[in-house]
């Protein structure tokens, strides 16, 4: 037992911090979100000259190769930071699942790419009440050359600047995972205003021929993948949400140390220094699943309930922490010239992503069902 | 980061989980029935106390010095996390927590005579702090000691000195310099033998166990009986209750509630067909709380982690005590709830669930939040010590 990360993977966890830290003050994520995309271009490419796009890609194909838990701490740095960088869509549901699942040769044309900030891939994993890629309702056809591909998925990140968008499908023979071109024939690309104010996408699929070389996987091997995504995506966003959550409970606790009423710091009050604690206390929570969750992910050792919890205490973390943070802070919480909107914007964002805390916690009461029905015999 | 048990460590939870079956006897189940017996006391917990000491599992974490075998708090945890699990009423305040302080700082006479004892298996000892006017703010404590030749004479009262009906003594914290000009700078801790002249006790009993007021009317204890130096009582009494909440949040014994909730649920018919688990609420109660265990078990690994590594962050501790201490009483009712009505059914009542161990549990939970520094005291510290927050008024 070992709650430590190696002293590589600290440093690449502090030069994350730092580089992120540089680009992210006030004004220019102003500039940034003026903008359609709501990317910060030249802060991935910061990171991909700091290698840091590809701590979990292999070193023979341009990354760094420090294994998925050192990426989900770079999560957990954008999370802190807000900053407009798609890390959770490219580099875990994207870029991970391709590392693990896909032919070697899709590994050479794509991930030395991604990790060099050059292409991005981006990832549909969710469709209208249904956030499991394990199973779609999307459908595809087996054609001459490839398939062809029908349905809708939403709230794609980066769809219409990315290479290819990583996306499943049901077939007559289980699942496929396909790496879909968003300027192929057949996609129309809806914009959808989403809580944290980017642009995401609905992407329509009609008939949409994918040639057999962006065909990722068929069968079981693309449920496994399928499933792998889902609870690497799922890690991520709790990742994300502890960087998050530790510094909105941060600011809160500063602001309310200066801002005076009633001629005192109102942390003097204990009704409001406790409401501080105890989203200290969801944090600590939320940081020790979270890690659980990424270590066992990281060994590849067995992670569906770590990882079911991890996003539970995510969404609860998320709610709890965003609204004590603007409570405590009066109207200062919620007026855009003060940081905390953007973190609570991303805090609901990430709680209704991959799954929300009432429906992973009916899911799990399923799994202790199903254990204990088949134990008791 | 890795967050799992290793090897070696599964075999050392595994030893002990297998010794303690040996130590619950029927015997000792049995007695446990008694009123008078059911914290400890009675004559077959004596025996296996005792054999535990012979067995040499009694201050694994102790130094070797003192015959213990300096167990890193990780393998102390599982050994803990075990013995609570198993439902003895192992006296870990005595063990885990008085002992070492006692070691460390009484005279060689004593030590001998007490932490011997301990190690054997044959001395219990009760914790006398509270007081009627002393509780959170337990610095106020009036109970006096008055330097007289080789003795002291002490006078006062102690409120909740649990365990006091059979321990053989009480490490009693006393007031010796009433003018400090901080209070708690004039305290003193002592060593009371439970049969001295002058010491009595009354009965107490709360919602859940028995416990005790003591008296100490003209007690004269020799200077001997004296642990540490005098008026600098306050660092060894919390140190050891520092310790002390590591045996009380114990994943275990909370684990075990669940599981034991989730086996009966799957056998149990519900009303309109099916099995009480297949019911949505019940899933949902049972995976909340799964939820909630979860950090319960990773909080107790990375305390006991982090104290192998050096001292204990202070914001940490008090972020356990307070999690640990709200979502056990939140998992009595949400397990209570489960088993709705059925639920009231007390210990040795027909139709009691689970030997009515959680009917029984609710009635201690409420203590733990007051209990082991309020957990308001705890939030403080975390926003202090965590925070940088300014104290509060
Ligand atoms: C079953 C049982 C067994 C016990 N065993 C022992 C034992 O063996 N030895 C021993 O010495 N003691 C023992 N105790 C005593 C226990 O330690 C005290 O109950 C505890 O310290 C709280 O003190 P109190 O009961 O006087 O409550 P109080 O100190 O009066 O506190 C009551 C409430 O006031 C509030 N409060 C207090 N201070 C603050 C603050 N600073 N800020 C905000 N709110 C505050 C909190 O809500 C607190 O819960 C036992 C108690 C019980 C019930």
């Amino acid at each position: 037992m070992n709650f430590t990360i190696s002293e590589e993977q600290q440093s690449a966890q502090q030069l994350a911090q730092q580089i992120l830290s540089d680009f992210t003050d006030v004004d220019k994520l102003k500039v940034i979100e003026q903008q359609q995309e709501n990317f910060d271009t030249g802060l991935w490419q910061a990171l991909a000259k700091a290698g840091l796009l590809g701590l979990d890609i292999a070193e023979d194909q341009g990354g760094i190769g420090l294994g998925f838990y050192s990426l989900t701490t770079l999560c957990e740095e954008v999370g802190r930071t807000v900053a407009p960088v798609p890390v959770v869509p490219v580099l875990v549901s994207a870029a991970g699942t391709l590392r693990r699942f896909a032919s070697n040769t899709q590994q050479d044309q794509w991930l030395p790419g991604i990790a060099s900030g050059t292409t991005l891939i981006s990832a549909a994993l969710e469709e209208y009440n249904n956030d499991d890629p394990t199973t779609p309702s999307c459908s595809a056809q087996k054609m001459e050359g490839g398939y062809s591909i029908s349905g809708t998925k939403i709230c794609v990140s980066q769809a219409p600047s990315a290479a290819r968008i990583l996306l499943s499908a049901q077939t007559d023979e289980g699942i496929l995972v396909a790496l879909v071109d968003p300027r192929a024939a057949g996609v129309t690309l809806n914009a959808q205003t989403v809580t944290t104010g980017e642009t995401r996408h609905e992407l329509v699929m009609a008939k949409v021929q994918v040639p057999a070389e962006d065909i990722v996987a068929t069968g079981s091997e693309a449920l496994a993948a399928m499933d792998w995504a889902h609870l690497a995506t799922r890690t991520a966003l709790a990742a994300m949400a502890v960087g998050l959550c530790d510094k909105m409970m941060r600011i809160t606790g500063q602001y309310t140390s200066e801002r005076e009423q009633f001629g005192r710091p109102i942390a003097t009050f204990q009704a409001v220094s406790h409401r501080v604690a105890d989203c200290y206390i969801d944090v600590e929570c939320l940081r020790l699943v979270t890690q659980q969750a990424a270590s066992l992910m990281n060994e590849g050792h067995p992670a569906r309930d770590a990882v079911q919890i991890a996003k539970i205490w995510c969404g609860n973390v998320t709610h709890r922490v965003s609204q004590a943070s603007q409570h405590c802070h009066g109207g200062t919480g919620v007026d855009r010239d003060y940081p905390l909107f953007r973190y609570c914007q991303w805090a609901r964002q990430i709680e209704l992503t991959s799954g929300s805390s009432a429906q992973l916690t009916g899911e799990l009461g399923q799994t202790i069902c199903a254990e204990y029905l088949s134990k008791a015999g | 980061m890795n967050i799992e048990l290793t090897a070696q460590q599964k075999g050392l939870q595994q030893e002990v989980r297998e010794y303690m079956k040996t130590v619950m006897t029927p015997e000792l189940l049995e007695e446990l029935k008694i009123p008078e017996f059911k914290e400890g006391g009675g004559p077959e917990f004596r025996k296996q106390y005792a054999r535990m000491g012979a067995d040499g599992w009694i201050g694994l974490s102790w130094s070797k010095e003192l015959g213990g075998k300096e167990l890193s708090h990780i393998e102390q945890y599982i050994f803990t996390d075990e013995v609570v699990r198993s439902g003895f009423a192992y006296p870990f305040l005595t063990t885990e927590s008085t002992t070492p302080v006692i070691a460390a700082n009484a005279n060689a006479e004593v030590r001998e005579e007490v932490v011997g004892g301990v190690k054997q298996g044959k001395v219990v000892i009760a914790i006398g702090y509270s007081e009627p006017n002393a509780g959170t703010d337990l610095a106020s404590l009036t109970t006096k000691a008055v330097r007289d030749g080789d003795d002291w004479i002490i006078n006062g009262q102690k409120m909740w000195t649990s365990l006091a009906n059979y321990a053989d003594y009480v490490w009693l914290a006393a007031r010796t310099d009433p003018d400090a000009t901080k209070k708690h700078k004039g305290l003193t801790m002592f060593l009371v033998p439970t049969n001295i002249e002058g010491f009595s006790l009354t009965p107490v009993h709360t919602l859940g166990v028995r416990t005790n007021a003591t008296y100490y009317s003209d007690v004269r204890l020799p200077d001997k009986y004296r642990v540490g130096e005098v008026n600098a009582g306050w660092k060894l009494i919390t140190g050891q209750l520092n310790i002390e909440r590591l045996s009380l949040f114990t994943h275990g014994q909370v684990d075990s509630l669940y599981q034991g909730v989730c086996e009966w649920a799957a056998q149990t018919a519900a009303p309109k067909g099916g099995k009480l688990i297949e019911q949505p609420w019940v899933q949902h109660n049972l995976a909340t709380v799964k939820s909630g265990l979860e950090v319960v078990k990773l909080i107790c690994w990375k305390q006991v982690w982090a104290m192998d590594q050096g001292p204990l962050n202070m914001a940490d501790a008090s972020v356990a005590k307070v999690y640990s201490s709200e979502f056990f009483v939140e998992l009595y009712r949400l397990l209570l709830e489960v088993m709705g009505q059925a639920g009231t059914i007390a210990a040795d009542s027909p139709g009691a669930v689970l030997r009515g161990r959680i009917e029984f549990r609710w009635r201690v939970g409420a203590v733990l939040t007051f209990g082991g520094g309020a957990n308001e005291v705890q939030r403080d510290i975390i926003a202090m010590a965590g925070l940088w927050m300014p104290r509060t008024r």
